[in-house]
């Protein structure tokens, strides 16, 4: 079939070229051609039937010379529908032929027209008349005689409109259309409504077209053929009547097996059997291919993947994890809004200010990540320069936000901590510094109330000792006591008959009656406690007369008279440097400690008495600080490390405190008498409760330096106090109940702060008012606080 | 904005001053909310005296003095415009100017004037007693009239706590030598004398009152003790032997060696009040009643004291030291300054049933001074030792939020020290603590202190 249409596509191909070259040359060159290839066919059916592929190339070739051809190549089998198709395209050839006569004898009228008018004009220009004037003297004209030539008459020629070249347009208004040879009106034809009429009453003549002719106005009449080429050429199809350009397909090859085959001959082997040229010549490629001249494919460009980027497969051993019911997947980021569009809506924008708002905002600060910008079209936006740190910063909050849900203890954590009142429940307490004691230079050491709570004294540094008024800071009294030695400690007999303040200086200890702010009786009182003793100490060397070897641990004896004018009467030598005194209650007994005496580093004096007596003959460790029990014949000393309690009156040891400290720096007994605060260089605070245990209730570590000093307030309040090397005081809520299934309350209430720290010494001392809840610090910036 | 402007609320003007009451009774006005103090005072002044000079007002809504617009005032207490406001208007107290101050020696302690009476404006004496134990007159120009001479007490700090005129030619004035003296002024010569030695305390004197008509003294001391004395030598008892300076014999030879022998009578108490357990600060008489007086001590009592019976009659504790006691006698009310840095407005009399009608707070010390305003029986003067005194009005109170407190009162005007600057100090007033505060109406506000001088302040333009 593929065969067949191959050559049905020849015919068709040629028939047009043909028809083509029928009409290109039309104009009266026809004649020679059609007899020129008249005789061509004729010496092509001379030629033979092998020259058809040749005859096909020459071309010009009629469309029946082919047919025949045709037919001699493939009419082997001898068809009656090709036979028929022949005489068609024959007769197709055939009509082109009388057409053109009909055009040429067309051109041929138009040609005479035209020359027809050339000849008049040329008449008119050289008049064939003379003019001359008649009888009536009016014009006339004379023409020449015609010439009875053959063209002279044209009484035969068709009645022409003879308007001229004037458009036919403008006898538009008139009834006549021009004028014919004889000078007669042209009538205009029927039309219109009258015409319509006659139409509708008469049949349309063979022909008709509804056209008129513009040269006569007469109606324009067509013959069939006429319109039927008219219609092909409209149609852009071959003029040639009778062409079909879809003929019926022709079967040159069918399935059907004729039972008389063309030939007889069998297969030939070379049918079936592979061919050894063309084995040879593969193995000859193989061998080649084998030996590697050959190569079957282009090898692949060897890549050096070492030099470029190394890539470390972060995920490669990373195991499948099961779905947890604890996960939470990966917060999704919000959807883009309007703004994020690269054309957004105006109203989101930014305006200028809007924009340099963002652009100075810190990166961290801006509300938004980028600033909406406005692309005319898409193919206008810009590469996104933030793409690989906006993934960056969104892959790092996704790895760095924990997405575990975790079981927390819902636990208040307030509720954990033991239940303490409100400070401002406890008051009254210390709060601020109501007054500053200012005159001394150096530190001051030691600090005390007198025992109505009028006068403070206090000593220090440069070797006084002065008394001041309470409120008011006033000094009102002062005494050297030692050009060299400061004033340790200073600590008023706890007596309100007599006023009699004890202060230690160096190796000796002084008895003071501050006459000056005493009343005469009051004074009085007060020298008579202290010259009770005299008597007694003069009879005393007559018991031990000869013992001159023993020397008595204190000497007692009057200062001198420097002295004894401002109200010092008393002078005790010890062995060592005096640095802590403490009074007995009932104010007959003080103790004495100096820690650098070995054996006599505790002394306890009889005021009453004039008597110096050493208690222990060995103390284990280096006495810090000595106290008698407030109510019990109980005498406390405080070693670097333990506190021992002894019994004075059966003189023997009652209990060993450890408070664990490594220095204890001070201690004082509870005005009740079972608890113990103590103070150690290495910043703590140890309450014990002699009931509970030989190891402190409570450490109290609030302090950043070495704590001095402590002190209960003895006037009722529960309230105790601590000065620190950092400047400050603490004052502590401590309530101690009769009741021993309860343990005391300690809350810590207030620091106060104001003393300056000098050369790493906070706050040497402090002492509480017997009453009030008041207390006066000592400090190492040579002030003294009064805290209200 | 302008509508609200336009908002007016009714109000209805009353006055507590009869001085000062409008002539015929105003009604209630409608006043627009934006009005202020200014204009309010300019309303009262034509309602009053269209015609005279104006009188500053203060306006005072519900005890609390005005000093927003009243649309503020309104919307700040939640009160609606619709309700009649009670406007109470009273003289306006003029900023007190300091005008002069009187250098001393040494810490100055107390200062008194003697003005009124028979003493001509302008002829004023004030009087000031020093640390350095001497008592000085000053007249009104800073000029040191007369200065007494230091007392022989026998070597015994002589620094004086109080002083006091009993009349144009008597001072008291007493100190810690524990003894009460009494001054002889002779304005002629200029000279003070020690008239009179009282001996009755054992320790030192921290106040004494005056009854001028009856001369009678009370002294407290801090032995805890309240003496009575007559000013005249006669009426009194003979001293006590034991606390005569020359009773020791250490104390006669020092006598002897220091000054000749110098006669000065001295004399007991005519009683002596015992009761509190602690010094005792503060006396005073009831202003009405020379036979009762009251006293502030340290041991937080208040005691009421029959002086005809030398007994107690009542006696209120409080929560703090008590260091002052002043008596507002129009409002039945006693004012004491406390260590607890406060005032404290007590009743007295013995059917109240609250210890503490009022707490005025605002210093930032102990207030060891306190004096009435002799122009306004509600208005207060307080001196503290944090450097400053403080005009206090018992109007300008609101409940307080602490139970049995009282009403609660701020300062309306502070006086700091002219020797710091005129500014605050710490609250220590550590060179600057004020010590005795008095307001004379003609002299104005004196106040003493550490700075060693005597400031006068004075309100301008009265």
């Amino acid at each position: 079939m593929a065969f067949n249409s191959k050559k049905r596509k020849v015919v068709t191909r040629d028939t047009p070229s043909e028809n083509d070259s029928d009409d290109e040359l039309a104009n009266g060159l026809l004649s020679g051609i059609l007899s020129h290839s008249e005789d061509e066919s004729d010496e092509n059916q001379e030629g033979g039937v092998d020259s058809g592929v040749s005859s096909e190339i020459e071309g010009l070739s009629d469309g029946g010379e082919e047919d025949e051809e045709d037919g001699s190549d493939t009419d082997l089998e001898g068809d009656e529908q090709d036979i028929r198709e022949q005489f068609r395209n024959l007769k197709t050839t055939d009509k082109p032929s009388s057409r053109n006569a009909v055009d040429i004898t067309l051109d041929h009228d138009l040609e005479a027209n035209t020359n027809g008018e050339m000849e008049e004009e040329g008449e008119d220009m050289k008049p064939n008349y003379t003019v001359t004037t008649d009888a009536n003297g009016n014009l006339r004209y004379i023409y020449k005689e015609i010439d009875p030539v053959y063209d002279s008459d044209d009484s035969d020629a068709e009645a022409t409109n003879t308007i001229g070249d004037i458009p036919l347009a403008f006898y538009d208004e008139y009834p006549h259309i021009g004028y014919d040879i004889n000078g007669k009106k042209i009538m205009r034809p029927a039309k219109g409504e009258a015409l319509d009429a006659l139409l509708e009453s008469i049949d349309i003549p063979k022909g008709w077209t509804g056209l008129t002719d513009p040269a006569t106005g007469k109606p324009l009449n067509l013959s069939e053929e006429e319109l039927d080429v008219l219609k092909r050429l409209t149609r852009n199809e071959v003029l040639e009547d009778g062409y079909d350009p879809y003929p019926e397909m022709v079967h040159y090859f069918s399935g059907k097996t004729e039972i008389m085959p063309l030939s007889a001959a069998p297969e030939p082997k070379r049918r079936f059997v592979p061919s050894k040229h063309e084995a040879k010549r593969v193995m000859k490629i193989v061998k080649a291919i084998r030996e590697g001249r050959i190569q079957p494919y282009k090898p692949p460009a060897e890549e050096d993947e070492e030099d470029e980027a190394v890539h470390y497969d972060v995920w490669a051993d990373e195991k499948p994890r099961p779905e947890k019911s604890m996960h939470i997947p990966a917060p999704k980021l919000p959807p883009p809004g309007y703004d994020a569009s690269y054309h957004p809506p105006p109203e989101y924008l930014p305006d200028n200010d809007e924009k340099a708002a963002w652009l100075g905002a810190d990166e961290e600060d801006r509300e938004k990540e980028y600033l909406p910008a406005n692309y005319e079209a898409l193919r206008k936006v810009p590469g996104y320069e933030r793409f690989v740190k906006e993934r960056f910063e969104r892959s790092l909050d996704l790895y760095l936000a924990p997405r575990v849900r975790r079981n927390k203890l819902n636990i208040d954590p307030e509720s954990l901590l033991p239940k303490l009142p409100n400070p401002e429940d406890l008051k009254p307490f210390p709060t601020t510094c109501s007054a500053i004691f200012r005159g001394q230079e150096g530190r001051v050491r030691s600090v005390s109330f007198d025992p109505s709570g009028i006068f403070v004294a206090s000593g220090g540094d440069d070797g006084y000792v002065r008394i001041w008024e309470l409120l008011t800071g006033r000094q009102v009294w002062n005494v050297k006591l030692s050009d060299e030695e400061a004033v340790d400690s200073v600590k008023w007999r706890p007596d309100r008959e007599a006023s009699i303040l004890a202060a230690a200086s160096g190796e000796s200890i002084y008895m003071i009656v501050p006459f000056s702010i005493l009343s005469p009786d009051m004074e009085q009182a007060s020298r008579d406690v202290l010259d009770a003793g005299w008597g007694y100490a003069a009879s005393k060397p007559s018991t031990t007369t000869n013992s001159v070897t023993k020397e008595p641990p204190g000497k007692w004896s009057r200062p001198g008279t420097r002295l004894e004018a401002k109200g010092v009467l008393l002078q005790t030598m010890v062995r060592s440097t005096v640095k802590i005194i403490n009074w007995h209650r009932k104010g007959d007994y003080f103790a004495t400690v100096s820690p650098r005496g070995q054996s006599t580093a505790v002394a306890i004096h009889t005021l009453s008495k004039h008597l110096t007596q050493l208690p222990f003959r060995r103390l284990k460790g280096i006495a810090q600080t000595a106290q008698f029990h407030p109510s019990k014949a109980i005498f406390f000393v405080a070693t670097r490390n333990t506190i021992r309690s002894y019994d004075l009156a059966k003189q023997e040891l009652v209990k060993i405190l450890q408070p664990g400290a490594k220095w204890i720096s001070s201690i004082d007994v509870h005005p009740g008498g079972d608890n113990i605060i103590v103070g150690t260089y290495d910043k703590r605070l140890l309450w014990h409760d002699l009931d509970l245990s030989t190891k402190p209730y409570k450490t109290l570590r609030f302090h950043q330096e070495a704590i001095r000093a402590v002190r209960f307030h003895q006037g009722g309040l529960p309230l105790f106090a601590d000065a620190s090397d950092d400047g400050s005081l603490q004052v502590f809520h401590g309530k101690v109940v009769g009741d021993l299934m309860e343990n005391a309350t300690i809350v810590p209430l207030k620091v106060l702060k104001g003393h300056k720290v000098k050369s790493r010494l906070g706050v040497m001392d402090v002492d509480w008012h017997p009453r009030e809840p008041w207390c006066v610090s000592a400090g190492a910036d040579g002030t003294c606080r009064l805290w209200s | 904005m302008e509508s609200h402007a336009e908002v007016k609320v009714p109000i209805r003007l009353t006055t507590r001053d009869p001085t000062i009451e409008l002539p015929q009774d105003a009604g209630v006005m409608l006043v627009q909310t934006s009005l202020r103090r200014p204009q309010l005072s300019s309303l009262v002044n034509s309602l009053l005296r269209p015609d005279a000079n104006p009188i500053p007002f203060d306006i005072l809504v519900n005890g609390q003095f005005l000093r927003t617009t009243i649309d503020e005032y309104l919307t700040k207490n939640g009160v609606s415009a619709e309700t009649t406001l009670e406007l109470e208007y009273t003289r306006a107290l003029v900023p007190p100017l300091n005008v002069s101050s009187f250098e001393h020696d040494d810490w100055v302690s107390a200062v008194d004037v003697l003005s009124g009476g028979n003493v001509q404006s302008g002829q004023e004496r004030i009087l000031s007693a020093s640390y350095d134990g001497l008592v000085r007159v000053w007249d009104m120009s800073g000029d040191v009239l007369a200065t007494s001479q230091a007392p022989n007490n026998g070597g015994r700090v002589t620094s004086l706590k109080t002083a006091r005129w009993i009349s144009d030619k008597k001072i008291v004035a007493a100190g810690l030598d524990n003894t009460v003296r009494i001054y002889k002024y002779d304005e002629d010569t200029r000279t003070i004398t020690t008239n009179l030695e009282l001996f009755s305390h054992r320790w030192g004197v921290e106040d004494v009152a005056v009854h001028g008509p009856s001369n009678r003294i009370l002294s407290a001391s801090s032995d805890s003790t309240i003496s009575l004395f007559s000013a005249n030598a006669k009426e009194n008892p003979a001293a006590p032997a034991n606390l005569l300076p020359n009773s020791t014999a250490a104390a006669n030879k020092r006598q002897k060696l220091s000054k000749p022998e110098r006669t000065v009578p001295a004399r007991g108490a005519l009683s002596k009040l015992t009761g509190h357990t602690s010094p005792v600060s503060s006396v005073i008489f009831k202003p009405d009643d020379a036979t009762v007086a009251y006293s502030a001590s340290h041991d937080h009592c208040l005691k009421t004291w029959d002086l005809t019976t030398s007994a107690c009659v009542d006696t209120r504790t409080t929560g703090h030291s008590l260091l002052s006691l002043t008596a507002l006698p129009k409002l039945n009310l006693l004012a004491t300054g406390t260590s607890a840095r406060h005032i404290t407005l007590i009743d007295p009399r013995a059917s109240a049933t609250q210890i503490s009608v009022m707490t005025l707070r605002g210093h930032k010390n102990a207030a060891v001074s306190l004096d009435t305003d002799p122009n306004n029986e509600n208005s207060l003067l307080s001196g503290s030792h944090d450097g400053t005194a403080q005009i206090w009005d018992v109007r300008a109170v609101r409940p307080s939020d602490v139970q049995g407190e009282g009403q609660v009162g701020e300062s309306i005007y502070t006086i700091y020290r002219d020797s710091a600057g005129g500014k605050p100090v710490h609250a220590h007033g550590e060179g600057a603590k004020v010590f005795s505060v008095r307001w004379d109406i003609e002299v104005g506000i004196l106040s003493a202190g550490e700075d060693k001088r005597v400031q006068i302040n004075r309100q301008m333009g009265k």
